[in-house]
């Protein structure tokens, strides 16, 4: 809650007023003295609307009740209105709504990131957290729980084919790989169980990965279940829901007076029968939320994820290896790729050019990021699925690939064309020429350009956090997210990198040295008459 | 033997070479003159068949082409390629290969050579020329002079019928100048044939059999040494040795 807020635009307008009267007061003295014309009336008519407009804004706004949610995927909880993307709609945007009326105050919400809701509430992007938010004793350090206003269980949802799994305990019999969402109830639950886990950024990838084949099963909260999986025909739940747990609002440890008026208003509207209503809309309410007139304290039985330094390094290890598998996969499809693209681009017909043209520009011109969600999402829609690893080596290499082509491109520039003269003069046929005199200088030009290439796909590899592969920079953020302890695990992760980059930057400067002293330059870069 | 017969190139309607007609026996050495600009390296360019032309035809010992197949990757051109060897005033080495390698390259890729029997056929080459001591170092550890006769080598390793030089006195340490004459001449007593685009009067007068003056794309008149430098026919050579006289 920002109170200084209201106090801030009531004395903007102040000043407003004054300008704006200082202006129409000051021009009909001028008109008056100057012009014999009286000031266009049309003009005093805009700025008095204007000042209105501004006034109206800005006078009567109430006190606001920032609330933080991830729209992302987020449906049912909050997300983008589909009829209507201007605006948010879902239960927790609802109940958002109805706690600020009920506390006198004007909601207002603030999209963020799922994962690291609890860093940004800490930041004060907003007050409270309202997002299907769980208590767990490892939030319990850093975050105040208010009284429960909707009680969740959890469903096991497997494909409709799938004879295997129908509890939870199958899936670690036949050691199947269990899909749920980071840093969440279910999460936990299976890590503290010792599930092969995959965790999505949303329900909307899990369940997509589980109906392609990606992952065996999905646990997830009965609401994002009811939402994203009950009506897929592919899919089908396995065994009822089970285990009760709680969405709290979540509020910062300092904020005990918010907390204190946050549960008097989910009393009422617990009693008053609006959070009925509410989860009645959206086909949420059970026997179970009976329970929410009678449950005092948010009980939490999913338990934390304390970091044991040990497991966390060998689990980081784990995933360090990850990205050099994929930043080695991708450099290779890409310097491969790039020699078709490079001469395409400078020797094709007019057809080859434009299609090389264009494949450079769009990999260069779209982020990566957008790039791999449309290869991993995208592509399944004609038939082909490759897992998160591969898309995540062939998005990168298809990406770099355009850079090479670039960097080869500007090398083969470099080398006079009397090179390729004095080839043909001795009888050696283009690819001859190409392979044994042409190349061998070009490569030398693009050396240093490729290994940045290198190392900036070595750092480029953490975009595969976005199609669930597990590489460093996912397992940092699953780490600290669970940990809370950001700077200790950040420092380990980036010396992983550095430990991964400076070899291959000490390897490619002593290679370029040893090229370098073979020879120097270009002979002779003059040109003859 | 070259014989070239009504060659024309023209580029975006300027004239590079207009009717070009030369005969030349094997054997000899011909020196080419005239201002800057004037189509001389162009004119070795389309000798070498690195050079599509729009009219006439070339012949470099048995071996003809004809405008049409100047520019397309024939065998015809290929199989022309090979008849003569080309030094430019640059010299364009390889850099990335050493001294032997810039020899044996052509012979090994090209003529699929044994690569120990090309090498001691550069080193009987090396040493003609003096710089048998520099063979396993690259181009740019080398003296102006010795990049320029390993240039000359590295063109004789495919064994041309004819040799093309282009301004070969730009590179040329004096001292050694005697060596490289001594090896064109050489290479010209054998049989083969030699071009060499020039500046120089002086160096010319010294090794040239014929020599011909280049006008604005033309070949304006062509002569033994002797006749042309001291009695030029036409009023453009008489006025181009005028000046280079003075120079």
């Amino acid at each position: 809650m920002r109170q200084g807020k209201r106090v801030g635009h009531s004395g903007t307008t102040i000043l407003l007023i004054t300008v704006c009267n200082f202006l129409i007061s000051g021009n009909k003295i001028l008109s008056g003295v100057l012009k014999p014309k009286t000031f266009p009336a049309t003009k005093k008519l805009i700025l008095c609307s204007l000042l209105f407009v501004l006034h109206s804004l800005t006078a009567f706004s109430e006190p606001v009740l920032r609330w933080g949610g991830d729209p992302s995927g987020g449906a049912p909880y909050v997300y983008s209105d589909p009829a209507n993307p201007q605006s948010y709609t879902g239960f927790d945007y609802e109940f958002a709504e109805a706690l600020a009326r009920e506390m006198k105050m004007k909601a207002e919400f603030v999209p963020t990131d799922w994962e690291s809701i609890v860093a940004s509430l800490q930041r004060k992007e907003f007050d409270v957290i309202i997002d299907g938010f769980e208590p767990t004793e490892d939030r319990a350090r850093e975050v105040l729980f208010s009284k429960p206003y909707y009680l969740f269980r959890l469903q096991l949802t497997v494909k409709r084919t799938d004879k295997l799994i129908t509890t939870l305990d199958d899936c670690k019999k036949h050691q199947k790989t269990v899909g749920t969402l980071v840093n969440c109830a279910a999460s936990r639950l299976l890590e503290q169980g010792g599930y092969k886990v995959k965790a999505y950024q949303d329900p909307v990838g899990a369940y997509q990965d589980l109906a392609l084949g990606r992952v065996d099963a999905v646990l997830m909260d009965v609401a994002g279940e009811m939402f994203y999986a009950r009506q897929n025909p592919e899919l089908k739940a396995a065994g009822t829901p089970f285990q009760t747990g709680a969405y709290i609002v979540g509020i910062r440890k300092a904020d005990t007076l918010l907390l204190a008026k946050v549960n008097t208003a989910i009393e009422t509207l617990v009693n008053n029968g609006t959070v009925e209503r509410i989860f009645r809309k959206w086909q949420l309410w059970d026997e179970e939320q009976v329970k929410l007139r009678t449950v005092k304290e948010p009980a939490f039985e999913m338990t934390n994820t304390k970091l044991n330094w040990s497991e966390g390094l060998i689990k980081l290890l784990k995933a360090a290896s990850v990205t050099v598998l994929l930043a080695f996969g991708a450099m290779i499809i890409a310097v491969i790729l790039g020699i078709p693209l490079a001469l395409g681009q400078s020797n094709g017909g007019p057809l080859t050019r434009a299609a090389c043209t264009v494949y450079i520009e769009f990999f260069r011109g779209t982020p990566v990021l957008v790039q791999l969600l449309f290869l991993y999402f995208g592509l399944p829609v004609i038939g082909i699925t490759l897992p998160g690893w591969l898309t995540a080596i062939v998005g990168l290499g298809l990406n770099y690939a355009a850079y090479e082509s670039q960097v080869y491109r500007t090398a083969f520039q470099a080398i006079p064309e009397r090179q390729w003269q004095v080839a043909y003069s001795l009888g050696m046929r283009p690819l001859v020429a190409f392979r044994r005199i042409i190349f061998p200088q070009a490569f030398r030009i693009a050396l240093p350009p490729m290994t940045n290439d290198f190392v900036a796909l070595f750092k480029d590899t953490s975009t595969a956090f976005a199609i669930a592969v597990w590489e460093l920079a996912t397992a940092y953020r699953e780490l600290a997210n669970a940990t809370q302890s950001y700077l200790g695990i950040g420092l380990v992760v980036c010396c992983y990198y550095l430990a991964m980059s400076l070899p291959l930057a000490h390897y490619a400067r002593k290679l370029e040295q040893k090229l370098h002293r073979k020879s120097t330059g270009i002979l002779s870069s003059g040109t003859d008459k | 033997m070259i014989s070239i017969k009504g060659l024309t190139k023209t580029v975006q309607n300027t004239t590079l070479l207009s009717n070009i007609n030369l005969e030349l026996e094997p054997g000899r050495i011909l020196g080419i003159i005239g201002p800057s600009g004037n189509g001389k390296t162009t004119l070795l360019l389309s000798l070498c068949g690195l050079l599509p032309f729009d009219k006439g035809e070339i012949t470099v010992g048995d071996q003809c082409i004809r405008a049409e197949e100047s520019g397309a990757n024939s065998e015809t051109l290929w199989a022309f390629r090979k008849k003569s060897g080309i030094v430019f005033q640059h010299l364009h080495l390889f850099p990335h290969l050493t001294v032997l390698g810039n020899i044996t390259e052509a012979p090994v890729q090209v003529n699929r050579k044994n690569r120990a029997e090309a090498e001691d056929e550069a080193k009987v080459l090396l040493q003609k020329l003096g710089i048998t001591q520099h063979m396993n170092k690259y181009p740019e550890e080398l003296s102006g002079g010795e990049q320029q006769r390993l240039a000359i080598l590295r063109a004789l390793a495919m064994n041309p019928e004819v040799l093309l030089l282009d301004e070969p006195t730009s590179a040329l340490d004096p001292i050694r100048s005697g060596d490289v004459r001594n090896l064109l001449r050489e290479f010209a007593a054998t049989g083969h044939t030699v071009v060499i685009v020039s500046h120089s009067l002086r160096f010319l007068r010294g090794i040239a059999d014929y020599m011909a003056f280049m006008g604005k794309s033309e070949l304006i008149e062509m002569n033994t040494t002797e006749n042309l430098l001291n009695n030029p026919q036409d009023d453009r050579t008489k006025e181009f040795l005028h000046h280079s006289e003075l120079n």
